[in-house]
Formats: structure tokens, sequence, C-alpha cells
């Protein structure tokens, strides 16, 4: 025990100071920012028939489509886009870059605390892990009140990850009926919200929000952890309010 | 038909025997069997007309369908305890149905099909960097291993000649991932057995080899970082020694952590003969990976079909004879140390720029490639087609579809508790088995 | 009030007689009627008899010129009291209940009614005695009216005649002895110790504890009523009421005895603790919906035995205060447990009537009932059983608990290692009857019907279990004034006039609170219902006038799996297997496995299909089958030996046993 005391104490503080700083640069590697053309630069339309998901249009990019294949960059775009881009509409065609579609925040009478409930209907396991590394003590969610838990009777919030599939429409409704009000629904990652790489593919639905209303959309393939953390403060009104640059 | 690298034997249609061979991987059609024979340490290629007694599933079938089989068991009070697909402590869909009179485990089936995404029928018709996309998603924390078996299996399909640099890249992205897996797997013994400091800080060790992924390749799970035929990225002299640095901090933290988890009795106790596979069930159940080697089968695709880089490296085979959680944890922990050997291998016979070619404009022509690549869980097999640099057909067998009969068959008797001990010992992920 | 009841008792067995005749239904019906009316009169002389005195009975004088009378005294009006209250609702159950059963039921059952009135009512031991017997033998003629398999209705039964008549010898060398010491049979406190006292004490424990069923005797209890599946009604009968003419018989005894020895209350304290112990673990793990509720009779006879056995042990340390406390907590727990086990045997004969079956594993998923009062009844008692707060259950828990934890004050370090113990075993106990109430009530009540399924009404039945629900929280609440009441009981046994442990402390109304000791604990049980009340009103109150709260009905959460289906939900028995492997060195548990199905292939692929059972085993049933092949080893070693039928043998036997008188009359003369 002593062993783990003195490792802990010879390692320090590990974690993010993040939502009071912006993330730094370990905590969100480039393609974690959203893909912007870049300054002065017009959407060309190899990029746009590049794109392998059809995210880019020449009006602009879905980010709930992009999957940060970076095949763009060639095309006249960059990662400069900001880290946590959670909206409350389906970000079909964000407003321009850095837009942040926030709505009133869902859960702000819970006050300081959330519980969340984690379902997978079908990720590749990535999206997940992000998600769980939130506990971990580079992220330590717990100092800003979020927890998880493992029973939807105790959670607040609904965090969704993957396409939907149809063997898990049925599981994915009845996690939701048994959250108690108030509640959230958190699509994470472009699966979640549009299928991201399998949008299309037959057998698998477009996005949660054709089973379960969606409060908030997480885009990111996966979404880091800090625009996971991001999300949650964001349904207790308690988001870092300077957008990262 | 090509297969990337390692030599086999070629067989006709004869019996294989029990317990000295298993099936590695066979074909939906019939035309291609796959065989391991231990004693020997070699493969077998066969192209049986008589489909074998070994059923493992290499297509994943659409909806819930069981992943092994398990007995028939009556009996007073005897019932099924569902338990899943959105299962505490397990973090993804999946689903057991465990046949009980309560607290013990008379038979355990796992139930997969609730994540089938269809890759490998999705893909049919796309260009090979496309396919590439869907193939890296089927399982994110395995990624560079299901991309570079796809890659390579594509690649020698058509004949398209790679880069010594680029696989170098793929052997680098593929040991950084054994560390992650392998590291996150301890954490989540340690997390069952309540280790709560412990599994901080192995935690911590694993958020540091992702930071360590997107820092190098530009993304924490390094999707997209891998291509057919060339680099996506180039890994330089700066990054490598970056790399060096990094994994010389982790690789100490690592011996640290390690010998204080196998200090504290209450984490070995609990491990130990917890859901015991022998040697013998291990093979007649076609298990492979750190579960085979945690049994004593000394297997490795890397040592015993082994593909370049890892035909010029020393691979040290970490094996026990337990087959118990604790043996599959300590097989674990010891492939971290001695991923941290190849990987300063790898950096010190790294090929310099000049030798890296460009690669060739049009690939040579269509064909059917196989290529197998030790994942973090075990041995990976694709098998594709290609025509005109698209992807015809594709079939590939993961190690967690192979590991699903093993698992249910130590989990026999055990009691409901050793459940997440026994579970996160094998490693399995319904990601990749469902496919 | 002269004392008719008996005759109005022993007319019920006789109508029961008639009963046997064509168009029996409706005599049969009379008859429990009959015994109903007599019940509710004998409540009435036994209330009258705890609240003024002892009321005019019958009084004649015997053939050997004893002068026997039939009277109620403050012991006996107290068990009176207790019988009677279970005997008025299982005679109404019985009125609704017994109509498919054969017309001998309703005879024994009027004859083992009438035969505990007697010997409760006897002034002297030999009425007594023969009370005991009748007694005996016709709930012996009960069990056999059970269904089920014949020959194992009769083994049961006839275990249930062996241990009775074990015990009838025993209580008789008891009687025997006391005649010696007294010069007479009338009860009656005679003065003394010796070695004499002790037999009647040892005997009388032995004896009257064998009809309790408390350990090592513990198969008298369980096995007759889990084996044969006696009637409900019978079941309820013989473990609510005959257990309570053990406890009234040692009682009696005890009383009669005068100033015991510290090892007497050691003994009983020995014996009951590790009664309530093996029956708390064994109804844990019961599968059988009337094999429970008789394994936890063993469990609350014993907690009788070891409140008396603390009242033993205090009386010989000189502690009265202790001593007349534990006493209460032994009247108390005799009557909580008796109208509460009542309720649990009406009741699974009704899950019986509704699902034919007395499977707890196999009742869920029957048929679905809808008699109002049956449910919250069941639950009221098995909450009692399970000392829940504020039923009866609960405050005699309490008191026993609170005299084990003044066993510090014992002199001998033995004894007080001993109370320590007892202690220690209760309060496991209290555990494991939880799991077993809970056992019960879940998967007796609460299961889910199979769609579509109904049961005939049973009019009535369910009522009855409803009303000793209600009984049951009346005596809980109204424990103080009902200690009160009981008080006359006490002094008949402690000889002297004693006050009832009650008072008002801590702003509580004087007389509303029980006080364990003078400085120790103390319990208001009416106050525990009025603050629960209390709260919830505040509760109901907010969500009612707090607005515009919507309840919203969902299913149960099985990890996203569709619940309730078939073959997927828990088993009684696998809600307890976790006891079975825990304590497998006490049950001797093991696991019988069995392949069933061809073996096709070895090997995981094609797993061999097979049967389980985990079974659990009564140690105490193994050693009585060692005695009973022993005995019967012993019985053909001496038949072969001694009388192996040659005339010539038998002969020299004469011969030798005419020349032994011959010598000893010479002898002798």
């Amino acid at each position: 025990m002593f062993g783990w005391l003195g490792r802990s104490a010879a390692r320090g503080i590990l974690t993010t100071r993040y939502p009071d700083a912006p993330p730094t640069p370990s905590e969100a590697p480039v393609s974690a920012h959203a893909p912007e053309p870049r300054p002065a630069v017009p959407i060309s339309p190899n990029a746009v028939a590049g794109c392998p998901v059809r995210a880019i249009a020449p009006d602009g990019v879905d980010q709930g489509r992009c999957i940060r294949c970076a095949r763009c960059l060639a095309q006249g775009f960059e990662f400069s886009g900001p880290v946590a881009l959670a909206t409350a509409k389906r970000p079909d065609r964000p407003e321009g870059p850095g837009a942040i579609l926030g709505g009133a925040a869902p859960l702000a009478r819970l006050g300081r605390s959330i519980h969340v409930f984690l379902v997978d209907v079908g990720s590749c396991n990535a999206c997940n892990l992000e998600v769980l590394s939130i506990a971990h003590p580079q992220y330590d969610a717990s100092r800003l009140g979020i927890f998880f838990t493992n029973s939807p009777r105790h959670a607040d919030v609904l965090l969704v990850v993957g396409v939907p599939t149809e063997a898990m429409v049925e599981p994915l409704r009845r996690a939701y009926d048994a959250i108690p009000a108030p509640k959230a629904v958190v699509a994470t990652g472009a699966c979640a919200i549009r299928g991201g790489v399998f949008e299309g593919t037959p057998g698998l639905r477009s996005g949660v929000d054709e089973i379960v209303p969606v409060d908030l959309y997480v885009p990111g393939c996966p979404p880091p952890p800090v625009a996971v953390l991001d999300a949650l403060l964001r349904l207790i009104g308690r988001e870092r309010t300077e957008a990262p640059t | 038909m090509t297969r990337a690298g390692w030599e086999v034997e070629a067989g006709d249609d004869g019996p294989v025997e029990d317990g000295k061979r298993a099936l590695a991987y066979r074909a939906d059609d019939g035309a291609l069997a796959l065989y391991n024979d231990y004693d020997r340490g070699r493969s077998i290629l066969r192209t049986p007309k008589i489909p074998g007694t070994w059923s493992v599933r290499t297509a994943p079938a659409p909806g819930a369908h069981p992943l092994a089989a398990a007995a028939e068991v009556a009996g007073y009070g005897t019932f099924t305890f569902p338990y899943g697909p959105i299962s505490a402590g397990v973090p993804e869909a999946g689903k057991f149905e465990v046949r009980t009179y309560g607290e013990r485990v008379l038979g355990l089936v796992p139930v997969g099909g609730f994540k089938t995404r269809s890759v490998a029928t999705s893909v049919l018709g796309l260009p090979v960097a496309d396919a590439g996309l869907r193939v890296e998603r089927m399982a994110g924390n395995l990624s560079a291993s299901h991309v570079s078996a796809f890659l390579a299996a594509a690649e020698s399909a058509e004949g398209r000649p790679v880069p010594t640099a680029e696989l170098y890249v793929r052997a680098l992205a593929q040991e950084l991932q054994r560390l992650y897996n392998h590291v996150r797997q301890i954490a989540r013994v340690a997390e069952a057995a309540a280790q709560n400091v412990g599994l901080a800080q192995v935690h911590a060790l694993g958020e540091e080899i992702l930071r360590l992924q997107g820092s190098v390749f530009g993304h924490r799970w390094m999707f997209g970082a891998l291509l057919p035929g060339g680099p996506a990225r180039r890994v330089d002299a700066a990054d490598r020694d970056r790399l060096e640095h990094a994994l010389g901090g982790i690789g100490a933290e690592f011996d640290v952590l390690w010998s204080l988890l196998l200090e504290s009795r209450t984490f070995v106790d609990r491990l130990q003969s917890t859901a015991p596979l022998s040697k013998e069930s291990a093979i007649a159940s076609g298990a492979v990976g750190p579960t085979l080697r945690a049994s004593g089968v000394g297997w490795d695709d890397r040592l015993r079909a082994p593909t370049p880089p890892y035909t010029d490296l020393f691979v040290s085979l970490p094996n026990e004879t337990a087959g118990d959680a604790l043996a599959r944890i300590l097989v674990r922990g010891a492939e971290i140390q001695a991923s941290l050997v190849i990987l300063e291998q790898l950096f010190d016979r790294w090929p310099t720029e000049e030798s890296i070619t460009e690669p060739a404009e049009s690939p040579v022509g269509p064909g059917r490639g196989i290529a197998r690549v030790e994942a973090p869980n075990g041995d990976l097999v694709y098998d594709v087609t290609v025509a005109d640099g698209r992807v015809r057909r594709l079939q590939f067998r993961s190690p967690s579809a192979a590991n699903w009969p093993a698992f249910a068959a130590s989990m026999q008797d055990a009691v409901f508790t050793d459940f997440h001990f026994a579970f996160e010992s094998f490693g399995l992920v319904f990601a990749e088995t469902d496919g | 009030m002269s004392a008719p009841y008996l005759g109005i008792l022993l007319t019920a067995a006789v109508v029961g007689l008639f009963a046997s005749a064509p168009a029996a239904v409706l005599a049969r019906r009379i008859g429990y009627g009959i015994a109903l009316a007599s019940s509710l009169l004998l409540l009435a002389v036994a209330i009258a008899t705890l609240a003024t005195g002892p009321v005019h009975g019958i009084a004649w004088t015997g053939p050997l010129g004893d002068p026997e009378s039939l009277q109620l005294d403050g012991l006996s009006a107290f068990f009176a009291l207790a019988a009677s209250l279970v005997w008025t609702a299982t005679s109404a159950y019985s009125i609704f209940y017994d109509d498919r059963r054969s017309p001998g039921l309703a005879v024994c059952y009027g004859l083992t009614l009438g035969a505990i009135a007697l010997l409760v009512s006897a002034s002297s031991f030999l009425l007594f005695l023969i009370g005991w017997e009748i007694m005996t033998l016709a709930s012996y003629g009960m069990i056999l009216q059970a269904t089920g398999r014949g020959d194992r209705i009769f083994s049961a039964a006839f275990v249930f005649l062996a241990f009775g008549e074990a015990s009838t010898l025993l209580v008789l060398i008891a009687v025997a002895a006391f005649h010696v010491l007294s010069g007479g049979f009338l009860e009656g406190p005679v003065s003394g110790a010796g070695a004499l006292t002790s037999l009647v004490f040892v005997a009388a424990l032995l004896g009257f504890g064998l009809k309790m069923g408390v350990a090592p005797f513990h198969l008298s209890e369980w096995l007759p009523i889990a084996h044969s599946s006696a009637p409900s009604n019978a079941s309820a009968v013989l473990s609510s009421t005959l257990t309570l003419a053990g406890a009234y018989g040692l009682f009696r005894v005890v009383s009669d005895l005068g100033s015991p020895p510290a090892w007497w209350g050691g003994l009983m304290l020995a014996i009951g603790a590790i009664s309530v112990l093996l029956g708390a673990l064994f109804a844990s793990v019961s599968e059988h919906t009337k094999g429970l509720p008789a394994y936890s009779t063993i469990e609350n006879n014993g907690l009788i035995l070891v409140a008396l056995g603390v009242a033993l042990l205090a009386e010989a340390n000189g502690l009265t205060e202790l001593a007349v406390f534990a006493l209460f907590a032994a009247f108390f727990q005799a009557i909580a447990h008796a109208v509460a086990k009542t309720a649990l045997f009406l009741s699974a004969g009704y899950v019986e009537h509704a699902t034919g079956t007395f499977d707890l594993s196999a009742v869920a998923g029957g048929a679905k009932r809808s008699d109002p009062g049956e449910t919250e009844g069941t639950l009221v008692a098995a909450l009692s059983l399970a000392a829940a707060p504020p039923l009866a259950g609960f405050v005699s828990e309490w008191m026993i608990l609170e005299s084990l934890f003044q066993s510090y004050r014992f002199s001998s370090p033995e004894a007080q290692f001993l109370g320590l113990l007892a202690g220690a075993a209760v309060a496991l106990a209290a555990g494991l009857i939880v799991v077993a109430m809970v056992k019960f009530v879940g998967f007796a009540l609460l299961w889910k019907p199979s769609p579509g399924a109904t049961a005939p009404r049973a009019a009535g039945l369910g009522t009855t279990v409803g009303a000793v629900g209600g009984i049951l929280v009346g005596l809980g609440v109204g424990a103080p004034w009902i200690l009160k009441g009981v008080a006359p009981g006490v002094a008949a046994f402690a000889h002297a006039a004693v006050t009832a442990p009650v008072s008002g402390l801590l702003a509580v109304p004087d007389g509303w609170s029980i006080v364990s000791g003078s400085p120790f604990g103390i319990l208001s049980p009416p106050v525990v219902p009025i603050a629960i009340g209390l709260a919830s009103v505040v509760a109901w109150g907010y969500f009612r006038l707090g607005g515009g709260r919507r309840t919203r009905t969902v299913e149960p959460w099985m990890a996203g799996s569709a619940p309730g289906r078939p073959g997927e939900t828990y088993t009684s028995f696998g809600y307890s297997t976790g006891i079975r492997i825990m304590l497998r060195s006490i049950l001797r548990t093991r696991e019988v496995r069995a392949s069933v199905g061809p073996v096709t292939e070895a090997g995981l692929a094609t797993p061999v299909p097979y049967n389980v059972d985990l079974e659990v085993l009564d140690v105490f049933k193994l050693f009585y089958d060692d005695l009973v092949a022993a005995t019967a080893a012993v019985s053909d070693a001496f038949k072969v030996a001694i009388m192996p039928g040659r005339l010539g043998r038998y002969l020299a036997y004469i011969l030798l046993v005419t020349l032994a008188v011959v010598v000893y009359v010479a002898v002798a003369a």
C-alpha cells in the first residue's frame, strides 16, 4: 500500500486544467480539431469529391459526418477548428467555423453533479474508450461532478456511442425508458450522429436520433476526452465559455 | 493465391489429428483451411472438400447468435440468467446467457451480433484505401492490427510493392497498440479486483500511450495513418527520438506498477486458479494469442509466421502453463516488456530515408491474398480478393472469434463473481467478432 | 362463569365424526363452525381469567382419589389465549378450505383442539397426560389425511408418531418423578433441589423439547409437515399450537420446580441457541412452501427456550428483574410466533389452492390470484417473523436480544460466555431468517402470474389470512398493554406478584414503553408506527400537493434484455444457493450430475447435456438414519443369538428363570 502511495506522490498531479484552461496539444492532437478550409481558400470540387463520407459540400463542412481521415488536408483544408463542437442541433451544416449552437443546458437544475450511463449500440470501441477515459487520472471527471453509473436507474445522462444496429434498437429504447426524468441523451461520435463511415449500410440506422430524442451531438471520430467533458459540462451549464482557439 | 511472406506446408484434404492441430482459419466456402501444427510449429494450408467438424465462424452472421456452444443443463432450480446486451462492467454491446442454479456457472453462452456493422460485405466494391477506413473502424482499439493485416493481404493480392519503412511504421503502430491493449487489460483486471489506486495508475499509463500515438500519427487511435502501398505519415528521426524517450519512461513506469501489482496478495490470489483453461482444451477450442500462450502452447505469428520486419527482429515468447486468469495476465505483462524490446529494435534498424521508394502508380493485377498478424489478443487472418484496385471479396477471422469458445469453457463451474476477472483476462472484443 | 367450553370443543369432534356420513361437506362445515365458536369462547374465558383472575371451572374427584379440575390459571390462561387466537383463524379458514379432503380430517382436527384445551386447563398432570396422548394420536390422524404419495405420507406420519410417543415416554418419566417428589399429581410448586428434581427437569426439557421440535429433535417438526404436505389447516395447528402445548408443558413443570440450579438455564440456553441457528439456516435453504415455515418454527421455539434459559440463569444468579423481563420475552415470543406462523401456513394452503404446488421454485408463474387480504396478511406475518417493526415479532426479538445483552450480569464467566454465544447465534439467525422470509414472500406471493391464468377464487381464505395479519399489527403496536395482560402468567410462573416492564420515558407517555432492566434499553412500540405514519403523511402530502408529479411505469431493467421471459427469471432455489455454497460444511452441500442424452462427440464443440442437482443434507437426519440402521442391526443380532427359534433353548431360559426366582425367594426368606 505504501508502494502505491509513494508512486502516486512521485508522479504528481497528472490531471488537466481543462475547462479552466484550453486543451493542450497533447490532450487534443491535430485530428481532434475540426477540419476547416484554409483562410481565403475556397472549397474545391476535388475536396468535395475526395471526401469518403461526403462531409464536405461546396458551402461548408458537415462536422457530424466528418471522420477526421485527413484526406482533405491535401485539398486546402487544415485541422484548425475547435475541439469542443457539441451542439444541440444535428450539426448538418454549422453556420461557420467554430460555431457552437448551444441550447439551454437541459440538466441545469441538477446543479453540480450528473451520473452518466454509457450505452454502446454498435461502436468500434474507440468512442467507448475515449468516453471512459474521462474518468482516468489525466481528466478525472469526478472533480467536475461527473460520474459513471452501471444502472440507468441511477443515471441522468444517456451517453450513446456507435451506429445503431437493429439488434440494439430495443435495448436502447429500454435504457432510455429506464432513466428517470430529468434526463438528457448525448449522441457521441460520428457513428451515433449520422452513422459515420458506416452511413448507408443496410441493417444500420442513421443516427441515434432515429430511436430516442437527442439533446446533444458530439462530433468526432472518436471525439477526444476533452470534447466529451465539454459536452457533459454543457448539459449542466458549466462548459468552458471562451471558444478554444 | 499469394500469401504475405510466411512458410506453410501445403497439404491435401486429409484428416486432421485431434489435439495436435487446431484450425486457425476456414473460409466460409470451404475453399481454404489453415491449420496450426503446434508440435512442429508450422501452419498447414489446405483446400478441404469435406467441411470439417471444427466450427470457427469467419463471416459474422447478422442478428444475435451464440458465439460458443454450451451443454444443455437441466435440474431443480436451474434457470438462464441473461446478462446484456447493455451489461454493466462490459463496456461493449454483447450478451451472456448464464445457465445456473444460482451463484455457480453451469454453462455460459456468449451471444454476439449486437454490433454487426457488416464491414466484410459493405467494403465490397470500394477502393482499397476507402475500405481501409472501415476496416480500421471495425475495432478501434485493434485498428493497427486489422488494417495492417487487411493491407498486407490486399497488397499481396495486387502484387503491390510496399516500402520497407512503411512496414516499420505498421509494426510500430501494432506494437504501440499492443502496449495500450495489454495495459488496459491489466487495468481492467485491477478494477475487477478493486485495486483502485493501481488501476488509476495503470489507466494513466494507457492514456500516455494514446497521447503518444496522437502526437506521432496525428490521431489518438491511428485512424487513417496506414494506407495501401505508401506511408500516409512519415515517422521521421525527431518522431523516433521522441518515441524512444517517451517509451523509456513508460517502460520504467510500467515495471514499477507491475511489480507493485504482483506484490498485492489480494490481486494475485483473486486471479490464481480463476477460469482455468488446460492446454488440451485451449487447443481443442481453437484458442489463439495470449490465451493459448498462457495455457502452455508457444505460438505467436511474429515468430511462427513472421512477416517483415519481424523476420529480422528478436522476438521473445512469454509463456505460462497454468492457464488461469493470472497466467493470462502474466503473459500480457511480459509481452508489454517484450514489445518495448521490439520497439527498441525497430528504432535501431529503422530504414534510412533514402531507401523509401515511392509506391507504384498502378497495381500489378487482380488476385487473392492472405495475411496474418499477431494482434494483441491473438492470431488475426485476412483473406482479400482485389480486382481493379477495388475489394471484391473479404473474409477475416478475428482472434476474439477464435477465443470465445475457450472463454466459455473456462467459465464452466466458476461462480458469478469470477466473471469479470475471467472476461478481462481473455481480452475479448465484441466489435471485431461481430465485424 | 362455568366452563362449558371444553364440552363444546368435544362436541365439535363428535360432529366431525358424523361428518364421515354421506353429504359430509355441510356436516364438516358445521363441525368447523362449532370449533370456531368454541375457540372464541375459550378466547373469552382466557381473557377474562387474565383480566380478573381465575374463573370457576369443573371439579371432581379422580379415580385415585385425587381432586381433579378443569380450570385456567394465569399461566394456562395465557397459553389458552394464544392457542384460541390461532384456532379462531384456522377454524374459520377450514370452513372454506376443507372441501376436498376426506372427512377424517375434521374429526382429528376437532379432537386435537379439544385435547390441547384439555391439557391446558388440566389441574393435574394425570389429566394433562391424557390430553397429551389424545393430542398426539389425533394429530397423527390429521397427518395421515395428507395429499401426496402414500408411502411418504405413511413414513412421515410414522416419524411423527414415533417422536410423539418418545415425547410421551419422557413426559411420563418426568411426571412419575414429580409424583415421587410431591406425593401427588396436582400441579403446583414443590420445594427442594436434588437429583430427583433435576431428573424431572431434564426429562421434561427433552420430552417437551421433542414436541417443540428443538434441536436435535427438529425432525419431528419439519419432516411430517414438509414430507407429507399435511393439510394446511392441520399444518397451522401442528406448527403453531402443538409446539405451543410443548412450551406450555415446559413452562408448567419448570414453574413447579422451585429455585433452579444455574446449569438448568445453561442447558436450556444452549439447546435453544442451537435450534435457533439450525432452524433459521434450514429455513433459508428450504424449497417447500410449508417446510420453510416449519423450519422457522424450530427457530422460534428455540427463541422461547433461549428466553426461558436466560430467565432461569438470572434467577439462579439472583437477578430477579432480568429473570422477570426474560420471562415476559418468552411469553411474548410464544404468542407472536403462534399467530404469525398460522398466517404463513394458511397462506401456503392458499398458494397450493391457487397453483397446486408446494414447490417454491415452481410457484412463480402459476395462476393469478385475486383475493383481498391474503397478500397483505402474509406479508405482515413474514415481516413479523423477520422481526420488522412495529410488528409482534420485532418486539419479542428485541426483548430476547435485550435479555441476552444483559448476560454480562451473570456471576460465572461460563454463563456470561454462554450468553455471548447465544446472542451471536440469535443475531446470526435473525439475519438468515430475513433471507427465508424474503424468499417466502418473494416467491410465494409477489410473483408475476402467467398470462391469462386465473385461479378458482377461494372465498374467505384470503380474508382469514388478512385478519391474522391485523392481529399481528395489533399485538406489535399494543405490546406494552399486552405485556400487562401477560403479567398474571408470569406471576403464576414466578409465584410472586410481578409488574410488566412498562413505563414512560423520554417524553413517551407512561405505559407506552417497554423497559429492559432498570438502566438498560427502552422501546416504545406504539411510537414506531406513529412515526412511520407521520412520515408517510408528510411524503404523501408533499407529492400530492406539490403538484404536477407524474407517475411513469416502466419495465424492470434487465441489462437491456426483455424482462421476465420464461426460464430467464431467478428461481427461489437460486436465491439461496449462495448460502448453500458458503455454508457447505454445515449443510453438506453436494452436487450430483448425470449426463442425459447421447454422447455424440467428446470435446467442446458439442457438449454433452446433463442434469444437475445441488443437494443439502440435515446431518441430524443422517444421525437418525444411522440410529435406525444400528437398532435394526442390533435387534437382528439379538434375534439370531438369543432367540433362534429352538425349543430347547427356550426351555433352558424358563428353567434358568425359575431357578433364579427360587434362589431369590429362598435368600430373601
